[in-house]
């Protein structure tokens, strides 16, 4: 009973998520994170890297949700634990130090949610590149495409705050803002 | 056909900005030149990437604003992120059991000081604490006694109780609510109405933690009515008006003030702080709102300020109501309908009131 109360609330954690609602994200972070500074403690890992672990699994825990798969097969806590030792394990592995692993750091996370991270990384890679290219251009390019794509504001209001005539303008320039990151972008990427 | 135009070409496209006619073209364009073609899925693969930047900063953000919150309140369990080396002592066993032992009586002595620490603390708060219910001595005995001359139709026992309160009517077959401290450890109850009729009565529910009991008047003689008030299920605001009724004399007194806090003494959720003035014998009376509405039960004050009462809530009450055995349910439907009380003025209100008002006389 309280078993499947638990799964429900999960469940409606995740699809509060999927709707981008803060308060669903605040309570999943507050509830999760402690748990996991904890083990990045324990393995020797500072208050930041925990930080930024768990926001990782926070990240790839969005994008699943995005996609719209909500088959935890575990509890949400269970799954965020999981996640990060299992990325954890891999900053140790690869770390400049060689640590001997713990034994409780033991594996067990399903192929399924080792993808995931997989996938993660890649993107994450990608994410990185895209993030030095927004990160050299030039004003107003920066803003208006973050207004566009991160802050989701619509064209027309874009062209009020930037003062153009109306909305056609605005897209103009976002179109030779997309050029220029586009070379940017591809520039890094090829490389 | 230059970059700029190709590139507003193709976001038209993907965005759907296009009409069927430029649509059918511009696909035809692709199909016929690949390295147009290419530049549209190169486009795609840029705004895809676009967008998940998009989501991801946003997330982060938020994020990060979640975690600068939760690092306020947040009492770090790090240990210092960079371990000093460690310094070797070697210990010789004498000098280890000599440590435990004095790490020993250290750790009684800190475990009783807490815990005698804490009974002093508690015995304080019981102290600052102070029911309300009267005991009623020898001068109101003999006032008493006079009323009960007068009345002698329905009369009192002529020992006029060792403690007194007061209720209130919660149905119209005879249900009385007063507070669990006013009736503890009874032999008989009585209630007396403002006429001075006097009803035998018996605890039939009690609930000591939220410090309320329900009676049930078991004289056939009584006459139960309907009642012009309603239980208010949510919750009464800081700051709203409401005035009791209850028998710290023999007469029934009004009194008025103000919900001052959402929670009772020592920060107890389950009832109000009311500034209202409150003297033995008002245990149990009613905390109504200005429609009329029971808000509350006046239970208690704190003794080391003035004008501190508290009432515990009426969402208290009416769980208790639910929570009885249904075949002692009085049957109620306590929606705010049923309240005649809403518009009147105060004194019409306070003598519709009156009557559903009890003194509760115990006897041990």
């Amino acid at each position: 009973m309280k078993h499947n109360q638990n799964i429900e609330r999960d469940r409606e954690l995740l699809l509060g998520l999927t709707r981008n609602d803060d308060r669903a994200l605040a309570t999943i972070y507050t509830e999760n994170y402690p748990s996991i500074l904890r083990m990045v403690l324990q393995y020797n890992g500072s208050e930041d890297d925990a930080k930024d672990l768990f926001q990782e699994a926070m990240i790839v825990l969005y994008e699943k949700a995005q996609k719209g798969e909500f088959d935890l097969y575990s509890k949400l806590k269970t799954y965020l634990y999981a996640v990060c030792r299992h990325m954890w394990l891999k900053r140790l592995q690869t770390g400049s130090w060689q640590l001997a692993l713990p034994d409780e750091l033991e594996e067990v996370l399903p192929a399924d949610d080792t993808n995931a991270i997989a996938e993660h990384e890649e993107k994450d890679q990608q994410f990185r590149i895209m993030e030095k290219a927004m990160g050299s251009m030039g004003e107003p390019c920066k803003t208006i495409l973050e207004d566009y794509y991160v802050r989701k504001l619509s064209m027309q209001d874009i062209a009020e705050k930037f003062g153009y005539t109306n909305s056609e303008n605005a897209k103009n320039q976002k179109y030779k803002c997309l050029m220029r990151l586009k070379k940017l972008f591809f520039e890094q990427y090829k490389s | 056909m230059n970059e700029f135009s190709l590139i507003r070409d193709i976001e038209r496209y993907l965005e759907g900005e296009m009409n069927e006619q430029e649509k059918t073209a511009f696909e035809a364009l692709r199909q016929s030149d690949p390295a147009v073609n290419e530049q549209v899925l190169a486009h795609q693969q840029l705004i895809k990437q676009l967008e998940y930047f998009g989501r991801r900063s946003a997330l982060q953000e938020k994020m990060d604003k979640i975690h600068a919150g939760l690092a306020n309140k947040h009492v770090s369990i790090a240990p210092s992120s960079t371990p000093e080396p460690k310094k070797v002592f070697s210990i010789s066993r004498r000098l280890l059991i000599n440590m435990a032992a004095a790490a020993g009586i250290a750790l009684l002595t800190s475990v009783s000081t807490i815990a005698l620490m804490q009974r002093a603390s508690r015995q304080k708060t019981t102290a600052e604490y102070e029911d309300v219910r009267r005991v009623l001595n020898h001068i109101q005995r003999s006032q008493n006694a006079l009323i009960n001359d007068i009345n002698s139709s329905k009369k009192a026992p002529a020992n006029p109780g060792t403690y007194g309160g007061t209720g209130f009517a919660v149905s119209n077959n005879g249900y009385v609510v007063t507070n669990y401290h006013v009736i503890a450890g009874a032999d008989s109850i009585y209630i007396q109405n403002t006429k001075g009729e006097a009803f035998k009565a018996a605890s039939v529910f009690e609930d000591i933690t939220a410090d309320l009991a329900i009676l049930k008047i078991t004289d056939s003689t009584f006459k139960g009515q309907p009642l012009p008030y309603s239980l208010k299920p949510q919750r009464a605001m800081r700051g709203e008006q409401v005035f009791t009724l209850g028998y710290p004399r023999d007469e029934i007194v009004y009194g008025e003030g103000y919900i001052s806090a959402q929670t009772g003494f020592n920060g107890d959720s389950a009832a109000y702080q009311v500034s209202i003035p409150v003297n033995p014998g008002n245990s149990g009376a009613p905390l109504m709102d200005n429609k009329g509405d029971v808000v509350g039960i006046v239970t208690g004050k704190q003794t080391t300020a003035d004008g501190i009462a508290f009432a515990v809530k009426s969402a208290h009450l009416k769980r208790l109501l639910e929570q009885m055995p249904k075949d002692k349910l009085p049957k109620k439907e306590w929606n705010h309908k049923n309240n005649k009380l809403e518009g009147l003025s105060r004194v019409e209100q306070v003598k519709k009131l009156e009557e559903f008002v009890y003194m509760v006389k115990v006897y041990n």
